[in-house]
């Protein structure tokens, strides 16, 4: 049930399947990151082709997609695996869907900075949306950092940061709505503008469900929907239990 | 066979026993029990060296030497020799491992050592700073799963002898240059160095470059302007045609070499086309050979063999640049008696366009450096014919924003071979294109 129990196994090719299955989500999470990076680079200097190009190469996400769940399906079908073999091929299903959430978000950001590159900019050059995604590229970062690594205590961080995410984009939303009763002829750009946190809200989501399926990877205990106090005991005891045993 | 010293005095030593306990029964009776009375008193002090030797090689420092003879002294100074040989040497290594340690630990470079599975194996304290690995936790993890961007993973996996730029991981506008160096046994050396002060400096450069040919245009219309009007002017005295004609061309000259300075830098601000298109290349190349028609023999006669009539998916400025340059660097360097020969053909690998000329050909050391900016192979002959010496650099970069390549092949004084390849993906036959319309 430890760190060391997920690398051992007595078929040299199954191990090598895992392993490579494991390497090919981290493979997947590497091209997310790349996108999410592009799209707010296209945000941030207001280069439309780029964000276009990002909602354009959202197809290599999607195919990757698609080539690990059959990869994880044959190893269902002709490995049968259970215990902690079974709990790291389901949590990669589960990673990858979030994973290409998170790539059909960073599309939407694309597609958002192309079209925001054509209006008028603010004078903080959406210092506010930068901000968010910052702390957001960091959050999937963390989790990828935290899948690769197996740490849970990482992992929690990350469910932690989501918090922080969650409340900046409350106040973009806030913002946002002010600026609109002011004057009306902004709607449609911060409509863009919310629409846009909006998606990095999600993606911060996105990272947090891919750090709870790591601590089911390695601690066997679903903690989905049980808040984060709970989250966090369990994280506690199991490494507890770590501990005592060694 | 000549014994040592040592076994002889410990034979002796033997011997002294065994004539005392001979000795002494001969003397008082009962000489098979002092025999055998003084053999095991022997056995017994023998018995407790053997201890002492084992206490010794187990690291015991303390051994009463002064109540021993013979053999066993030597043996035991020779046993503690050994030991503080062993005892300078392994601190020798430490202090030397510790070296390497503090050296490796102060390379502002991150070394990292994979074994054949990309696993680390080793890595210093830079790999720490640039990448954000954990000493702690990293050993034994694959390197790209902790770094992982798609162009590092695909670099690992098919390592080009040309290293590899991805952003870094903890600076935003950071950037890491990683190079593979394989060493020993299935083991690599990952050494991933922190460029983002050379493209910074290499973006002002080019910012640089890319202004300064700006501002200069414009006091330059102004000059070319004035002098074409003084051109034409019917009052100006004779004596000063020459001087203005000469004057025209050499404004029209720089004109040409800050286009040029433009165009590449434009080129240089990216290694991808912005936009693809289909581009009909044997029409641009009917075009573009059209214009070097040859009237009464000025120049070398230039002839079209298109073997092919496939397009190229790419930028058509940039396309027609490339060509463009090719086929008039061929035809200044060739005398008006030579031949240029231009062609166009595809194979399985792709489309090649290649100019073939009479001309006056390149020295074979040289080759490796003409598509320098302003590298002239003899600087009194090509400016007489009026390059602005950025041809090929413009051709070098835009034919990489295509994915293709140069090779130059040239004898000096019989000509030179220019063949630019472009690879299949590049490459759209005319079946196709008429399809999608």
């Amino acid at each position: 049930m430890d760190v060391e129990d997920l690398g051992h196994h007595i078929s040299r090719r199954f191990n090598e399947d895992l392993e490579h299955v494991r390497s090919s989500v981290l493979a997947m999470g590497g091209l997310v990151e790349e996108q999410l990076d592009r799209a707010i680079k296209a945000l941030s200097d207001a280069d439309s082709a780029l964000g276009l190009q990002v909602a354009e190469d959202d197809i290599k996400v999607n195919r990757m997609e698609v080539s690990i769940d059959e990869e994880c399906s044959r190893i269902l079908a002709t490995r049968a695996p259970t215990a902690s073999d079974l709990r790291l091929v389901i949590a990669v299903l589960k990673a990858i869907t979030d994973l290409e959430r998170i790539g059909d978000e960073a599309e939407k950001i694309g597609v958002l900075s192309a079209r925001l590159a054509s209006l008028e900019r603010p004078s903080t050059n959406y210092r506010e949306l930068r901000n968010l995604a910052r702390h957001v590229k960091a959050m999937v970062h963390n989790a990828l950092n935290a899948f690769a690594r197996l740490d849970t205590k990482a992992a929690l961080d990350v469910v932690k940061a989501d918090d922080a995410v969650d409340e900046e984009y409350e106040s973009i939303y806030r913002q946002g709505i002010t600026f609109m009763m002011e004057d009306p002829r902004t709607i449609s750009r911060i409509m863009d503008v919310t629409w846009m946190a909006r998606a990095l809200e999600r993606i911060g989501d996105h990272a947090k469900n891919i750090c709870e399926y790591v601590i089911f990877m390695v601690h066997g205990k679903d903690v989905r929907y049980t808040g984060l106090a709970n989250i966090e005991a369990e994280v506690e005891q199991a490494h507890r239990r770590q501990e005592t045993r060694s | 066979m000549t014994l040592p010293n040592r076994w002889a005095s410990q034979f002796a030593w033997l011997a002294i026993w065994v004539i005392a306990a001979l000795s002494l029964g001969a003397w008082f009776g009962g000489m098979g029990w002092w025999l055998a009375g003084a053999l095991a008193l022997y056995l017994a002090r023998l018995l407790r060296r053997v201890y002492l030797l084992d206490r010794v090689l187990e690291g015991a420092t303390r051994v009463p030497l002064f109540e021993m003879q013979g053999l066993w002294p030597e043996m035991f100074a020779r046993v503690e020799k050994i030991r503080a040989k062993a005892r300078s040497r392994k601190k020798k290594y430490h202090k030397l491992l510790r070296e390497v340690r503090e050296s490796t630990g102060a390379l502002s470079d991150a070394g990292i050592i994979l074994n054949a599975e990309n696993e680390i194996v080793w890595f210093n304290a830079a790999a720490t700073r640039l990448l954000g690995l954990n000493p702690a936790t990293d050993v034994g993890n694959r390197l790209d799963n902790l770094v992982r961007h798609p162009d590092f993973i695909a670099y690992l996996a098919r390592p080009t002898p040309e290293p590899v730029t991805v952003p870094s991981p903890s600076d935003e506008s950071g950037a890491l240059m990683a190079q593979i160096v394989p060493y020993g046994k299935e083991q690599r050396l990952v050494i991933i160095r922190d460029i983002t002060r050379e493209i910074k400096l290499e973006r002002m450069r080019r910012d640089f470059v890319a202004n300064a040919s700006h501002e200069l245009r414009s006091p330059l219309t102004v000059i070319g302007g004035y002098l074409d009007a003084l051109a034409e002017d019917e009052a100006m005295p004779p004596t000063w045609r020459g001087p203005i004609g000469e004057m025209q061309r050499q404004a029209e000259r720089m004109t040409r070499i800050l286009r040029d300075l433009i165009e590449l830098s434009r080129l240089e601000s990216s290694d991808r086309t912005d936009s693809d298109e289909v581009v009909d290349v044997a029409r641009m190349l009917e075009l573009i050979v059209g214009e070097f028609e040859s009237h009464g023999g000025e120049h070398a006669a230039v002839s079209l063999a298109l073997d092919s009539d496939v397009s190229l998916l790419g930028n058509e400025s940039e396309l027609h640049s490339i060509f463009y340059n090719l086929v008039n660097n061929a035809v200044r360097f060739t005398p008006p008696t030579g031949t240029v020969k231009v062609e166009w053909r595809a194979d399985e690998d792709g489309a090649v366009f290649e100019v073939t000329d009479t001309g006056i050909g390149i020295p074979e050391e040289q080759i490796p450096r003409i598509t320098e900016r302003f590298y002239r192979v003899d600087p009194g002959r090509s400016r007489a014919v009026g390059g602005t010496g950025l041809g090929l650099a413009i051709v070098k970069h835009a034919l990489q924003r295509h994915d293709g390549t140069l090779q130059i092949r040239s004898r000096e004084s019989h000509g030179s071979t220019f063949t630019c390849r472009f690879p299949s993906q590049r490459v759209v036959s005319r079946t196709a294109v008429a399809e999608a319309v």
